[in-house]
């Protein structure tokens, strides 16, 4: 991977370009050292929810480009939650990028990418999806009605980012343990943290505490 | 500012521009020529926001603006003005290079001063 990604630097005015997962964070980068990994995967998140919340406006989203003074950011969704961005001077050759973000694009959608993502995948994170047990991560039909019903409310509190968020809050959760009803308030939790808002917070206690009711009862 | 609607209607007129909105950064919509239903005044505030989050985290100074491109080559684009946000649609066929240096033109001239806009 890391050699297709190498070649998108041979373009005049590209810096480097990194692929980005929303589970499995940075995977690989070929940008100077001192775009730091963890400030690159902070871009990436945020990028990934620019183009989730661009998808629901334009259903042919194909590229998001950002203007600043000393770089442009270019990103382009390879699949669901996984995304390339490249950083270039404010001179780069856009059409060319894009051409090669196109080539690049459908050697991913066939497959060609495969292999070397697990080779380029960090060890910790190769050896953490290693050793989570798949049906932990199984969530019960009864759980997961109440879980929609969840996400569906924190659209009142969180308006049109609140799918993603949901969705993103809940993937952590799944991975950090069992995901049944003795831990929903460590959901809630994580929840709470992404309102970041006591009013909102308390709003969206209240209106969730009659599904998770109705759930206790069965 | 002029009032807000004399500046979107000289954004307007500008040749390549199809449509375009001014909203507050709480989101509220100040003046508009697209259709209510085209673009969610939303994601102009949430893509700002998500924009300075990316500036912060890397390090860079100002955005001066964000494209969403489309297949339909209608690439809608957001600039940041002081406490409001455009947002603007291209037509599908122009000069993209013009019609950008002359909407940062007329965005380049325009203070808000903090003052309160008048729609």
């Amino acid at each position: 991977m890391l050699h297709l990604i190498d070649e998108l630097k041979v373009i005049p005015g590209v810096m480097g370009a990194c692929i980005i997962n929303s589970q499995a964070g940075l995977k690989v980068t070929n940008l100077p050292a001192v775009f730091r990994p963890e400030r690159l995967t902070l871009v990436g998140k945020h990028l990934l929810k620019l183009y989730s919340v661009g998808r629901m406006n334009f259903d042919d989203l194909t590229d998001i480009t950002l203007n600043y003074d000393e770089s442009v950011v270019v990103a382009r969704e390879l699949e669901k939650n996984t995304l390339i961005f490249a950083i270039c001077d404010p001179t780069f050759n856009q059409n060319l990028l894009t051409m090669s973000f196109n080539l690049l694009h459908e050697e991913f959608k066939l497959g060609n990418f495969t292999e070397t993502v697990a080779e380029t995948a960090a060890p910790a994170e190769a050896e953490s999806a290693i050793s989570l047990p798949p049906i932990e991560r199984e969530i019960s039909g009864s759980l997961q009605n109440l879980l929609a019903e969840m996400k569906a409310l924190l659209g009142e509190i969180l308006g049109p980012m609140a799918g993603f968020v949901f969705d993103e809050v809940k993937d952590d959760w799944v991975e950090q343990g069992a995901p049944d009803f003795s831990r929903i308030e460590e959901l809630i939790e994580q929840l709470n943290q992404e309102i970041d808002d006591q009013d909102k917070i308390g709003k969206y206690r209240q209106l969730i505490s009659s599904a998770i009711e109705s759930f206790q009862k069965g | 500012m002029a009032t807000a609607k004399d500046f979107v209607e000289r954004i307007n007129r500008i040749a390549g521009v199809a449509g375009c909105l001014l909203v507050r950064n709480d989101g509220q919509v100040i003046s508009q020529t697209v259709d209510d239903n085209e673009v969610d005044s939303a994601l102009l505030q949430i893509s700002s926001g998500l924009a300075r989050d990316i500036m912060t985290n890397v390090g860079f100074s100002h955005c001066h603006y964000i494209s969403f491109n489309r297949v339909n080559n209608q690439t809608f684009y957001i600039f940041p003005i002081e406490k409001y946000l455009l947002g603007i649609t291209q037509q599908a066929d122009c000069s993209v290079a013009d019609m950008l240096d002359q909407v940062s033109r007329l965005v380049g001239k325009v203070s808000t001063n903090g003052a309160k806009t008048v729609a």
